[in-house]
Protein backbone atom coordinates (compact mmCIF):
# COMPACT_ATOMS: atom_id res chain seq x y z
CA UNK A 1 0.00 0.00 0.00
CA UNK A 2 0.76 3.14 -0.68
CA UNK A 3 1.69 5.49 2.15
CA UNK A 4 -0.23 8.47 2.84
CA UNK A 5 1.95 12.13 2.28
CA UNK A 6 1.18 14.28 4.67
CA UNK A 7 2.40 18.11 5.28
CA UNK A 8 2.03 19.27 8.71
CA UNK A 9 2.94 23.34 9.03
CA UNK A 10 1.85 26.40 10.73
CA UNK A 11 1.20 29.76 10.47
CA UNK A 12 0.96 32.52 12.80
CA UNK A 13 0.40 29.99 15.72
CA UNK A 14 2.17 28.78 19.29
CA UNK A 15 2.54 25.40 17.66
CA UNK A 16 0.78 23.51 19.72
CA UNK A 17 -1.25 22.03 17.65
CA UNK A 18 1.76 20.56 15.69
CA UNK A 19 3.04 19.46 19.31
CA UNK A 20 -0.44 17.86 20.21
CA UNK A 21 0.32 15.41 16.75
CA UNK A 22 4.10 15.07 18.78
CA UNK A 23 2.57 14.03 22.18
CA UNK A 24 0.80 11.11 20.76
CA UNK A 25 3.37 9.00 21.52
CA UNK A 26 1.66 5.83 21.56
CA UNK A 27 0.58 6.43 18.23
CA UNK A 28 3.69 8.09 16.67
CA UNK A 29 5.63 4.43 15.31
CA UNK A 30 2.33 3.65 13.45
CA UNK A 31 2.24 6.97 12.11
CA UNK A 32 5.76 6.70 10.70
CA UNK A 33 5.38 3.34 9.40
CA UNK A 34 1.99 4.02 7.32
CA UNK A 35 2.62 7.84 6.72
CA UNK A 36 5.30 9.23 4.47
CA UNK A 37 5.88 12.82 6.29
CA UNK A 38 6.91 14.82 3.24
CA UNK A 39 6.69 18.34 4.47
CA UNK A 40 7.14 18.62 8.99
CA UNK A 41 9.47 21.51 9.37
CA UNK A 42 8.91 21.24 13.10
CA UNK A 43 9.85 17.70 13.63
CA UNK A 44 12.05 17.31 10.51
CA UNK A 45 14.49 19.50 8.25
CA UNK A 46 14.88 18.82 4.59
CA UNK A 47 11.04 18.34 3.78
CA UNK A 48 9.72 19.24 0.52
CA UNK A 49 7.09 22.05 0.46
CA UNK A 50 6.26 21.86 -3.06
CA UNK A 51 4.22 18.25 -2.64
CA UNK A 52 1.77 16.58 -4.18
CA UNK A 53 0.48 15.92 -0.40
CA UNK A 54 -2.63 13.55 0.22
CA UNK A 55 -3.27 16.14 2.97
CA UNK A 56 -1.76 18.73 4.79
CA UNK A 57 -2.52 19.61 8.34
CA UNK A 58 -1.97 23.12 8.86
CA UNK A 59 -2.77 25.26 12.25
CA UNK A 60 -2.24 28.85 12.55
CA UNK A 61 -3.91 32.20 11.53
CA UNK A 62 -3.53 34.06 8.36
CA UNK A 63 -2.07 37.42 9.14
CA UNK A 64 0.88 37.61 7.05
CA UNK A 65 1.43 38.03 3.05
CA UNK A 66 4.34 35.39 3.74
CA UNK A 67 1.11 32.73 5.95
CA UNK A 68 -0.82 33.56 2.60
CA UNK A 69 1.53 32.24 0.24
CA UNK A 70 1.96 29.48 2.34
CA UNK A 71 -1.81 28.69 2.67
CA UNK A 72 -2.16 29.13 -1.19
CA UNK A 73 0.79 26.80 -1.84
CA UNK A 74 -0.34 24.19 0.67
CA UNK A 75 -3.55 24.34 -1.11
CA UNK A 76 -2.97 23.78 -4.36
CA UNK A 77 -0.28 20.92 -3.53
CA UNK A 78 -2.69 19.21 -1.38
CA UNK A 79 -5.72 16.96 -2.08
CA UNK A 80 -7.26 17.60 1.45
CA UNK A 81 -6.40 20.88 3.23
CA UNK A 82 -7.60 20.31 7.04
CA UNK A 83 -7.60 23.39 9.16
CA UNK A 84 -6.00 22.03 12.33
CA UNK A 85 -6.99 23.91 15.06
CA UNK A 86 -8.81 27.17 16.59
CA UNK A 87 -6.51 29.45 14.93
CA UNK A 88 -7.03 27.64 11.46
CA UNK A 89 -10.40 27.51 11.43
CA UNK A 90 -11.82 30.72 13.27
CA UNK A 91 -8.86 32.56 13.60
CA UNK A 92 -8.61 31.74 17.53
CA UNK A 93 -6.33 34.14 20.23
CA UNK A 94 -4.46 36.00 17.29
CA UNK A 95 -7.30 37.39 16.28
CA UNK A 96 -8.88 38.43 19.71
CA UNK A 97 -8.71 42.10 19.28
CA UNK A 98 -10.27 45.39 21.68
CA UNK A 99 -11.83 46.72 18.55
CA UNK A 100 -10.45 49.67 18.87
CA UNK A 101 -6.45 49.13 18.10
CA UNK A 102 -5.42 49.79 14.34
CA UNK A 103 -2.94 47.38 13.17
CA UNK A 104 -0.23 49.93 12.91
CA UNK A 105 -1.02 50.86 16.74
CA UNK A 106 -0.71 47.10 17.82
CA UNK A 107 2.45 46.47 15.57
CA UNK A 108 4.14 49.57 17.34
CA UNK A 109 3.36 48.26 20.70
CA UNK A 110 4.98 44.86 19.97
CA UNK A 111 8.16 45.39 17.43
CA UNK A 112 8.91 48.95 18.84
CA UNK A 113 8.34 52.65 17.91
CA UNK A 114 11.85 52.21 15.73
CA UNK A 115 12.52 50.60 12.02
CA UNK A 116 10.36 49.27 10.09
CA UNK A 117 7.32 46.94 10.97
CA UNK A 118 6.82 43.11 9.41
CA UNK A 119 3.78 43.69 7.06
CA UNK A 120 0.83 42.17 8.36
CA UNK A 121 -2.97 42.05 8.64
CA UNK A 122 -5.47 41.08 10.81
CA UNK A 123 -5.61 37.31 11.86
CA UNK A 124 -8.22 35.23 9.97
CA UNK A 125 -8.84 31.89 9.05
CA UNK A 126 -8.52 29.99 5.94
CA UNK A 127 -11.69 29.80 5.25
CA UNK A 128 -11.50 33.03 4.21
CA UNK A 129 -9.36 32.39 1.33
CA UNK A 130 -9.40 28.65 0.61
CA UNK A 131 -12.04 25.96 1.08
CA UNK A 132 -11.11 24.12 3.74
CA UNK A 133 -12.09 19.65 3.63
CA UNK A 134 -11.90 18.93 7.18
CA UNK A 135 -11.75 20.75 10.59
CA UNK A 136 -9.99 20.14 14.03
CA UNK A 137 -11.13 22.26 16.51
CA UNK A 138 -9.56 22.87 20.20
CA UNK A 139 -6.80 25.25 21.50
CA UNK A 140 -5.16 22.80 21.40
CA UNK A 141 -6.81 20.04 19.90
CA UNK A 142 -7.84 16.51 21.19
CA UNK A 143 -5.28 13.77 20.53
CA UNK A 144 -7.79 11.01 19.72
CA UNK A 145 -9.42 13.70 17.13
CA UNK A 146 -5.82 14.29 15.42
CA UNK A 147 -5.64 10.08 15.39
CA UNK A 148 -9.05 9.82 14.57
CA UNK A 149 -8.43 11.60 11.36
CA UNK A 150 -4.82 10.19 10.68
CA UNK A 151 -7.03 6.78 10.65
CA UNK A 152 -9.51 7.95 8.28
CA UNK A 153 -7.19 9.31 6.01
CA UNK A 154 -5.65 5.59 5.79
CA UNK A 155 -9.02 4.25 5.37
CA UNK A 156 -9.42 6.51 2.50
CA UNK A 157 -12.26 8.62 4.30
CA UNK A 158 -12.74 11.36 6.50
CA UNK A 159 -13.99 10.88 10.32
CA UNK A 160 -17.89 10.80 11.24
CA UNK A 161 -18.86 14.61 12.47
CA UNK A 162 -19.49 14.90 15.57
CA UNK A 163 -22.01 17.65 16.50
CA UNK A 164 -23.15 18.33 20.58
CA UNK A 165 -22.60 21.11 22.72
CA UNK A 166 -19.60 20.64 25.57
CA UNK A 167 -23.21 20.47 27.78
CA UNK A 168 -24.00 16.67 26.70
CA UNK A 169 -20.60 15.09 27.50
CA UNK A 170 -20.56 17.09 30.68
CA UNK A 171 -23.71 16.13 31.46
CA UNK A 172 -23.33 12.66 30.75
CA UNK A 173 -19.78 12.88 33.21
CA UNK A 174 -22.16 14.32 36.00
CA UNK A 175 -20.14 17.53 36.23
CA UNK A 176 -21.45 19.79 38.33
CA UNK A 177 -23.33 22.47 35.86
CA UNK A 178 -20.87 25.83 36.50
CA UNK A 179 -23.59 27.88 34.53
CA UNK A 180 -26.41 26.66 36.68
CA UNK A 181 -25.01 25.70 40.38
CA UNK A 182 -22.83 28.20 40.73
CA UNK A 183 -23.33 30.81 38.12
CA UNK A 184 -20.27 30.82 35.86
CA UNK A 185 -19.48 32.07 32.56
CA UNK A 186 -19.84 28.99 30.73
CA UNK A 187 -19.91 28.93 26.86
CA UNK A 188 -20.85 25.06 26.97
CA UNK A 189 -24.11 25.56 25.99
CA UNK A 190 -22.99 27.12 22.15
CA UNK A 191 -19.74 25.28 21.73
CA UNK A 192 -18.79 22.18 20.42
CA UNK A 193 -18.24 18.81 22.15
CA UNK A 194 -15.84 16.33 21.81
CA UNK A 195 -13.28 17.51 24.06
CA UNK A 196 -15.65 15.33 27.09
CA UNK A 197 -15.92 18.72 29.03
CA UNK A 198 -12.58 18.65 29.95
CA UNK A 199 -12.45 22.11 31.46
CA UNK A 200 -15.76 21.69 33.27
CA UNK A 201 -14.97 18.06 34.75
CA UNK A 202 -11.92 19.92 36.72
CA UNK A 203 -14.31 22.73 37.51
CA UNK A 204 -13.29 25.71 35.14
CA UNK A 205 -16.33 27.18 33.04
CA UNK A 206 -16.06 26.13 29.31
CA UNK A 207 -14.27 29.65 27.58
CA UNK A 208 -15.33 27.96 23.88
CA UNK A 209 -11.88 27.08 22.43
CA UNK A 210 -13.93 24.73 19.86
CA UNK A 211 -15.74 27.30 18.44
CA UNK A 212 -19.49 27.16 17.90
CA UNK A 213 -21.59 24.56 17.65
CA UNK A 214 -23.87 23.95 14.72
CA UNK A 215 -26.52 25.43 15.05
CA UNK A 216 -25.74 27.39 17.96
CA UNK A 217 -28.21 29.45 20.07
CA UNK A 218 -25.98 32.51 20.54
CA UNK A 219 -29.05 34.81 21.14
CA UNK A 220 -30.41 32.91 24.36
CA UNK A 221 -26.94 31.84 25.19
CA UNK A 222 -26.39 35.77 25.31
CA UNK A 223 -29.48 36.57 27.52
CA UNK A 224 -29.15 33.98 30.36
CA UNK A 225 -25.89 35.06 30.70
CA UNK A 226 -26.95 38.35 30.94
CA UNK A 227 -30.12 37.62 33.42
CA UNK A 228 -27.30 35.84 35.74
CA UNK A 229 -25.89 39.26 36.04
CA UNK A 230 -22.96 38.96 33.73
CA UNK A 231 -21.74 42.46 31.81
CA UNK A 232 -22.64 42.60 28.24
CA UNK A 233 -18.60 43.45 27.31
CA UNK A 234 -17.52 40.66 29.84
CA UNK A 235 -19.52 38.06 27.86
CA UNK A 236 -18.10 39.32 24.85
CA UNK A 237 -14.96 39.24 25.78
CA UNK A 238 -15.27 35.86 26.79
CA UNK A 239 -16.94 34.70 23.46
CA UNK A 240 -14.30 36.72 21.34
CA UNK A 241 -11.38 34.94 23.14
CA UNK A 242 -11.00 32.18 20.56
CA UNK A 243 -13.47 33.26 17.96
CA UNK A 244 -14.12 37.18 17.01
CA UNK A 245 -17.17 38.06 15.03
CA UNK A 246 -19.96 36.15 16.50
CA UNK A 247 -23.83 36.88 15.56
CA UNK A 248 -25.62 37.75 19.11
CA UNK A 249 -28.71 37.59 17.08
CA UNK A 250 -28.29 34.22 15.29
CA UNK A 251 -30.64 31.90 17.02
CA UNK A 252 -30.39 28.69 14.65
CA UNK B 1 -46.88 -12.44 61.53
CA UNK B 2 -44.43 -12.08 58.32
CA UNK B 3 -41.01 -10.61 59.29
CA UNK B 4 -41.04 -7.90 56.88
CA UNK B 5 -39.67 -4.81 59.07
CA UNK B 6 -35.83 -3.97 58.71
CA UNK B 7 -34.85 -1.38 61.39
CA UNK B 8 -33.13 1.62 60.75
CA UNK B 9 -29.93 0.50 62.80
CA UNK B 10 -30.03 -2.96 60.90
CA UNK B 11 -29.60 -1.16 57.40
CA UNK B 12 -25.85 -1.37 57.15
CA UNK B 13 -26.04 -5.16 57.63
CA UNK B 14 -28.62 -5.49 54.95
CA UNK B 15 -26.42 -3.83 52.94
CA UNK B 16 -23.92 -6.75 53.58
CA UNK B 17 -26.24 -8.87 52.34
CA UNK B 18 -26.89 -7.33 49.57
CA UNK B 19 -23.24 -7.33 48.43
CA UNK B 20 -23.67 -11.41 47.60
CA UNK B 21 -25.76 -10.51 44.35
CA UNK B 22 -23.02 -8.10 42.96
CA UNK B 23 -20.99 -4.92 43.80
CA UNK B 24 -23.44 -2.53 45.64
CA UNK B 25 -23.95 0.70 44.04
CA UNK B 26 -26.14 3.15 45.18
CA UNK B 27 -26.78 7.03 45.31
CA UNK B 28 -23.84 9.01 46.61
CA UNK B 29 -22.27 12.60 46.28
CA UNK B 30 -19.19 13.58 44.33
CA UNK B 31 -16.75 15.92 45.32
CA UNK B 32 -17.96 18.57 43.48
CA UNK B 33 -21.35 18.04 45.24
CA UNK B 34 -23.28 16.12 42.10
CA UNK B 35 -25.55 13.32 43.16
CA UNK B 36 -25.10 10.32 41.57
CA UNK B 37 -25.12 6.34 41.37
CA UNK B 38 -21.80 5.05 42.09
CA UNK B 39 -20.05 1.74 43.75
CA UNK B 40 -20.48 2.18 47.56
CA UNK B 41 -17.74 0.43 49.52
CA UNK B 42 -18.43 2.93 52.82
CA UNK B 43 -22.36 2.69 54.02
CA UNK B 44 -21.63 6.08 54.97
CA UNK B 45 -21.27 7.45 51.86
CA UNK B 46 -25.20 6.26 50.60
CA UNK B 47 -27.85 8.96 50.48
CA UNK B 48 -30.87 7.43 51.24
CA UNK B 49 -32.80 10.66 51.55
CA UNK B 50 -31.33 11.83 48.08
CA UNK B 51 -33.78 13.98 45.55
CA UNK B 52 -32.44 12.58 42.31
CA UNK B 53 -28.96 12.04 40.73
CA UNK B 54 -28.35 13.56 37.76
CA UNK B 55 -27.60 11.02 35.63
CA UNK B 56 -30.52 7.85 36.39
CA UNK B 57 -29.91 4.41 36.59
CA UNK B 58 -30.03 3.79 32.48
CA UNK B 59 -26.44 4.21 32.17
CA UNK B 60 -25.98 1.09 33.48
CA UNK B 61 -28.18 -0.35 30.73
CA UNK B 62 -27.15 2.23 28.08
CA UNK B 63 -23.84 3.47 28.95
CA UNK B 64 -23.03 7.00 27.22
CA UNK B 65 -20.55 5.80 25.11
CA UNK B 66 -19.65 1.94 24.27
CA UNK B 67 -17.77 -0.33 22.03
CA UNK B 68 -20.29 -2.66 20.08
CA UNK B 69 -17.62 -4.35 18.41
CA UNK B 70 -13.96 -4.36 16.59
CA UNK B 71 -12.83 -5.35 13.12
CA UNK B 72 -9.98 -6.10 11.43
CA UNK B 73 -9.07 -7.86 8.29
CA UNK B 74 -12.63 -8.75 6.94
CA UNK B 75 -13.58 -10.20 10.19
CA UNK B 76 -15.63 -8.42 13.33
CA UNK B 77 -15.66 -9.33 16.70
CA UNK B 78 -17.75 -8.81 19.71
CA UNK B 79 -16.80 -7.40 22.89
CA UNK B 80 -16.05 -10.42 25.44
CA UNK B 81 -16.53 -8.95 28.43
CA UNK B 82 -19.39 -10.29 30.35
CA UNK B 83 -21.00 -7.36 32.10
CA UNK B 84 -20.69 -7.60 36.03
CA UNK B 85 -23.00 -8.29 38.57
CA UNK B 86 -24.64 -5.45 40.38
CA UNK B 87 -27.03 -4.90 42.68
CA UNK B 88 -28.53 -0.90 42.46
CA UNK B 89 -29.90 0.10 45.77
CA UNK B 90 -32.31 2.97 46.36
CA UNK B 91 -33.72 3.35 43.70
CA UNK B 92 -37.10 5.76 43.34
CA UNK B 93 -40.21 4.39 41.79
CA UNK B 94 -39.89 6.89 39.03
CA UNK B 95 -36.08 5.33 37.77
CA UNK B 96 -38.02 2.02 38.72
CA UNK B 97 -40.53 2.96 35.78
CA UNK B 98 -37.82 4.29 33.53
CA UNK B 99 -36.01 1.04 33.57
CA UNK B 100 -39.27 -0.94 33.24
CA UNK B 101 -39.51 1.52 29.90
CA UNK B 102 -36.50 0.69 28.77
CA UNK B 103 -36.85 -2.57 28.86
CA UNK B 104 -40.41 -2.60 26.53
CA UNK B 105 -37.97 -0.96 24.07
CA UNK B 106 -34.44 -2.90 24.55
CA UNK B 107 -36.02 -6.49 25.30
CA UNK B 108 -38.97 -6.69 23.03
CA UNK B 109 -39.20 -8.33 19.51
CA UNK B 110 -35.68 -7.12 18.46
CA UNK B 111 -34.00 -7.92 21.78
CA UNK B 112 -30.76 -5.76 22.33
CA UNK B 113 -27.86 -8.40 22.84
CA UNK B 114 -25.96 -5.61 25.18
CA UNK B 115 -28.67 -4.56 26.87
CA UNK B 116 -29.94 -7.84 27.67
CA UNK B 117 -26.64 -8.76 29.31
CA UNK B 118 -26.60 -5.71 31.28
CA UNK B 119 -29.85 -6.40 32.29
CA UNK B 120 -29.70 -10.00 33.51
CA UNK B 121 -26.91 -9.05 35.78
CA UNK B 122 -28.62 -5.98 37.35
CA UNK B 123 -30.36 -6.52 41.21
CA UNK B 124 -32.89 -3.73 41.29
CA UNK B 125 -33.79 -2.49 45.11
CA UNK B 126 -36.00 0.26 45.33
CA UNK B 127 -36.76 2.69 48.12
CA UNK B 128 -39.97 5.31 49.11
CA UNK B 129 -38.79 9.01 48.27
CA UNK B 130 -40.04 12.62 48.93
CA UNK B 131 -41.07 14.53 46.14
CA UNK B 132 -39.83 17.86 45.85
CA UNK B 133 -40.73 21.23 43.65
CA UNK B 134 -39.49 19.57 40.32
CA UNK B 135 -41.21 16.13 40.78
CA UNK B 136 -44.18 15.47 39.49
CA UNK B 137 -45.38 11.49 39.52
CA UNK B 138 -48.60 10.91 40.44
CA UNK B 139 -48.34 7.43 41.83
CA UNK B 140 -44.94 7.40 44.28
CA UNK B 141 -45.57 4.10 45.76
CA UNK B 142 -45.06 2.12 42.97
CA UNK B 143 -42.93 -0.71 43.21
CA UNK B 144 -43.47 -2.79 40.65
CA UNK B 145 -40.58 -3.18 38.20
CA UNK B 146 -37.98 -4.08 41.21
CA UNK B 147 -36.52 -7.21 42.78
CA UNK B 148 -37.17 -6.19 46.41
CA UNK B 149 -38.35 -2.70 47.89
CA UNK B 150 -38.00 -0.67 50.92
CA UNK B 151 -40.47 1.34 51.60
CA UNK B 152 -39.54 4.30 54.50
CA UNK B 153 -41.39 4.55 57.67
CA UNK B 154 -40.98 6.21 60.72
CA UNK B 155 -37.91 4.09 62.64
CA UNK B 156 -36.69 1.90 59.28
CA UNK B 157 -38.09 0.09 56.11
CA UNK B 158 -41.13 -2.51 55.21
CA UNK B 159 -39.20 -4.89 52.61
CA UNK B 160 -41.20 -6.21 50.26
CA UNK B 161 -39.55 -8.89 47.88
CA UNK B 162 -41.09 -8.97 44.31
CA UNK B 163 -39.24 -11.19 42.73
CA UNK B 164 -37.36 -14.75 42.82
CA UNK B 165 -34.16 -13.07 43.45
CA UNK B 166 -36.27 -10.55 45.97
CA UNK B 167 -37.34 -13.84 47.54
CA UNK B 168 -33.47 -14.73 47.88
CA UNK B 169 -32.39 -11.18 49.59
CA UNK B 170 -35.25 -11.66 52.07
CA UNK B 171 -33.35 -15.47 53.07
CA UNK B 172 -30.26 -14.26 52.75
CA UNK B 173 -31.44 -10.97 55.19
CA UNK B 174 -34.11 -13.12 56.68
CA UNK B 175 -31.98 -12.72 60.58
CA UNK B 176 -32.24 -8.89 59.92
CA UNK B 177 -35.75 -8.50 59.66
CA UNK B 178 -38.48 -8.71 62.14
CA UNK B 179 -42.28 -8.88 62.61
CA UNK B 180 -43.74 -5.24 62.06
CA UNK B 181 -47.12 -4.30 62.74
CA UNK B 182 -46.75 -1.61 60.66
CA UNK B 183 -49.10 -2.66 57.29
CA UNK B 184 -47.56 -2.72 54.10
CA UNK B 185 -48.26 0.19 52.03
CA UNK B 186 -50.67 -1.10 49.23
CA UNK B 187 -48.57 -0.94 45.82
CA UNK B 188 -49.97 -0.22 43.08
CA UNK B 189 -49.87 -2.31 39.67
CA UNK B 190 -48.95 0.58 37.40
CA UNK B 191 -45.77 1.99 37.52
CA UNK B 192 -46.04 5.63 38.55
CA UNK B 193 -45.84 8.24 36.18
CA UNK B 194 -47.28 11.79 35.98
CA UNK B 195 -48.28 12.49 32.90
CA UNK B 196 -51.48 10.39 30.89
CA UNK B 197 -50.58 9.66 26.99
CA UNK B 198 -51.56 12.81 25.26
CA UNK B 199 -53.00 13.52 21.65
CA UNK B 200 -50.35 12.75 19.07
CA UNK B 201 -51.94 15.63 17.42
CA UNK B 202 -51.30 17.88 20.10
CA UNK B 203 -47.77 18.15 18.91
CA UNK B 204 -49.12 20.34 15.71
CA UNK B 205 -51.23 23.17 18.37
CA UNK B 206 -50.68 26.51 17.72
CA UNK B 207 -50.07 27.44 21.13
CA UNK B 208 -47.80 30.07 21.14
CA UNK B 209 -45.30 28.45 23.72
CA UNK B 210 -44.41 26.02 21.00
CA UNK B 211 -42.54 29.18 18.98
CA UNK B 212 -41.23 30.95 22.64
CA UNK B 213 -39.79 27.17 23.58
CA UNK B 214 -37.96 27.12 20.01
CA UNK B 215 -36.50 30.79 20.60
CA UNK B 216 -35.13 29.83 24.01
CA UNK B 217 -34.17 26.45 23.48
CA UNK B 218 -30.21 26.71 23.73
CA UNK B 219 -30.01 22.46 22.46
CA UNK B 220 -27.61 21.86 25.31
CA UNK B 221 -29.26 18.40 25.32
CA UNK B 222 -29.39 17.85 29.16
CA UNK B 223 -32.98 17.29 29.38
CA UNK B 224 -32.55 14.09 27.15
CA UNK B 225 -29.15 13.38 28.57
CA UNK B 226 -30.64 13.20 31.83
CA UNK B 227 -33.93 11.27 31.08
CA UNK B 228 -35.03 8.03 32.32
CA UNK B 229 -36.37 6.90 29.15
CA UNK B 230 -34.19 9.03 26.49
CA UNK B 231 -32.20 5.81 24.41
CA UNK B 232 -31.68 7.00 20.93
CA UNK B 233 -28.13 6.59 20.43
CA UNK B 234 -25.77 6.99 17.25
CA UNK B 235 -23.70 4.65 16.07
CA UNK B 236 -20.83 5.19 14.33
CA UNK B 237 -17.88 3.71 12.88
CA UNK B 238 -13.81 5.00 13.57
CA UNK B 239 -11.30 3.19 11.88
CA UNK B 240 -7.99 2.60 13.45
CA UNK B 241 -4.39 3.29 12.45
CA UNK B 242 -3.42 -0.10 12.28
CA UNK B 243 -6.13 -0.78 9.79
CA UNK B 244 -8.91 -1.98 11.82
CA UNK B 245 -11.17 -0.04 13.71
CA UNK B 246 -14.16 0.03 16.05
CA UNK B 247 -17.91 0.65 15.95
CA UNK B 248 -19.27 2.76 18.91
CA UNK B 249 -22.81 3.30 20.47
CA UNK B 250 -23.16 6.89 21.62
CA UNK B 251 -26.39 8.52 23.15
CA UNK B 252 -27.96 10.97 20.78
CA UNK B 253 -30.15 13.60 21.16
CA UNK B 254 -33.76 14.53 19.56
CA UNK B 255 -32.08 18.51 20.06
CA UNK B 256 -29.72 18.09 17.35
CA UNK B 257 -29.41 19.10 14.07
CA UNK B 258 -28.07 15.66 13.30
CA UNK B 259 -30.89 13.44 14.91
CA UNK B 260 -33.33 13.93 12.03
CA UNK B 261 -30.32 14.47 9.13
CA UNK B 262 -30.66 11.81 6.07
CA UNK B 263 -28.22 12.46 2.82
CA UNK B 264 -29.32 15.37 1.17
CA UNK B 265 -32.10 16.30 3.64
CA UNK B 266 -33.19 16.89 7.33
CA UNK B 267 -36.61 15.28 8.57
CA UNK B 268 -36.84 17.69 11.41
CA UNK B 269 -34.64 20.61 9.85
CA UNK B 270 -35.93 23.67 12.61
CA UNK B 271 -35.85 23.53 16.52
CA UNK B 272 -39.65 23.60 16.35
CA UNK B 273 -39.74 20.32 14.38
CA UNK B 274 -37.14 18.97 17.08
CA UNK B 275 -38.93 20.18 20.01
CA UNK B 276 -42.50 18.62 18.39
CA UNK B 277 -40.42 15.07 17.78
CA UNK B 278 -39.69 15.09 21.60
CA UNK B 279 -42.93 15.58 22.84
CA UNK B 280 -44.65 13.18 20.37
CA UNK B 281 -42.18 10.75 21.88
CA UNK B 282 -42.34 11.53 25.67
CA UNK B 283 -45.86 12.14 25.74
CA UNK B 284 -47.65 10.36 22.82
CA UNK B 285 -45.53 7.25 22.13
CA UNK B 286 -44.51 5.65 18.68
CA UNK B 287 -45.15 2.33 17.42
CA UNK B 288 -44.78 -0.14 18.62
CA UNK B 289 -45.21 1.91 22.04
CA UNK B 290 -48.09 4.19 20.86
CA UNK B 291 -50.27 5.43 23.55
CA UNK B 292 -47.69 4.73 26.08
CA UNK B 293 -45.89 8.08 27.55
CA UNK B 294 -42.29 7.51 28.61
CA UNK B 295 -41.88 10.51 30.99
CA UNK B 296 -41.58 8.92 34.69
CA UNK B 297 -42.16 12.22 36.12
CA UNK B 298 -38.91 12.68 37.70
CA UNK B 299 -38.26 16.17 37.12
CA UNK B 300 -34.85 15.67 35.87
CA UNK B 301 -35.81 17.83 32.74
CA UNK B 302 -36.80 20.73 34.64
CA UNK B 303 -33.95 20.89 37.08
CA UNK B 304 -31.81 20.80 33.77
CA UNK B 305 -32.83 22.60 31.38
CA UNK B 306 -30.63 26.11 31.29
CA UNK B 307 -33.69 28.35 30.09
CA UNK B 308 -36.42 26.43 32.36
CA UNK B 309 -38.47 24.90 29.25
CA UNK B 310 -41.39 22.65 30.78
CA UNK B 311 -43.06 20.58 27.93
CA UNK B 312 -45.82 19.85 29.92
CA UNK B 313 -46.89 23.68 29.76
CA UNK B 314 -48.34 22.99 26.36
CA UNK B 315 -50.77 20.15 27.32
CA UNK B 316 -51.36 22.16 30.37
CA UNK B 317 -52.80 25.26 28.43
CA UNK B 318 -54.77 22.68 26.20
CA UNK B 319 -56.93 21.75 28.57
CA UNK B 320 -54.67 18.14 29.76
CA UNK B 321 -53.70 17.62 33.24
CA UNK B 322 -50.63 18.82 34.97
CA UNK B 323 -49.94 17.62 38.61
CA UNK B 324 -47.98 20.00 40.04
Amino acid sequence: MKPVRLAIAGLTACSGCQLTLLNCEDELADVLRRFELVYFPMAQSGGRKEGPFDAALVEGAVSTPADLDMLFSLRNASRLLVAYGTCAAFGGVAAMNNGQSTREELLRTVYGGQGSLPESFAPAPFGNFVSVDWTIRGCPPEKDEVVELLAALLAGTLPPVRSYPVCTECRSRENLCLLLEKGELCLGPVIQGGCNARCPATGIACEGCRGPVREANVAQELELLLERGFGRDEIERRMNRFKPGWDYGQRR
Amino acid sequence: MEKSFLEATRLNGFLEKLRLFGALHGPTVTDAGVTTFAPVTDPAQLLTDYRRTQIPPKKYLLPFREQLLSYRDGRYAEPAEAPPAIVLFALHPCDLAGIAYLDRVFLGDNTDPGYAARRARLTLVGISCEPDDFCFCSAPDAAANCDAFLATTKNGYLFSALTARGEEIAAAAADLLSASDVSQPAAALQSGTGVAPQDPELRFSDNPLWQKFADTCVSCGACSVCCPTCYCFDVREYPALDGGGVRIREWDNCLFATHGEVAGANFRPTRLDRLRYRFLHKYCGFTPLQGITSCVGCGRCKAVCPVGIDLRELFCAAGGEMSS
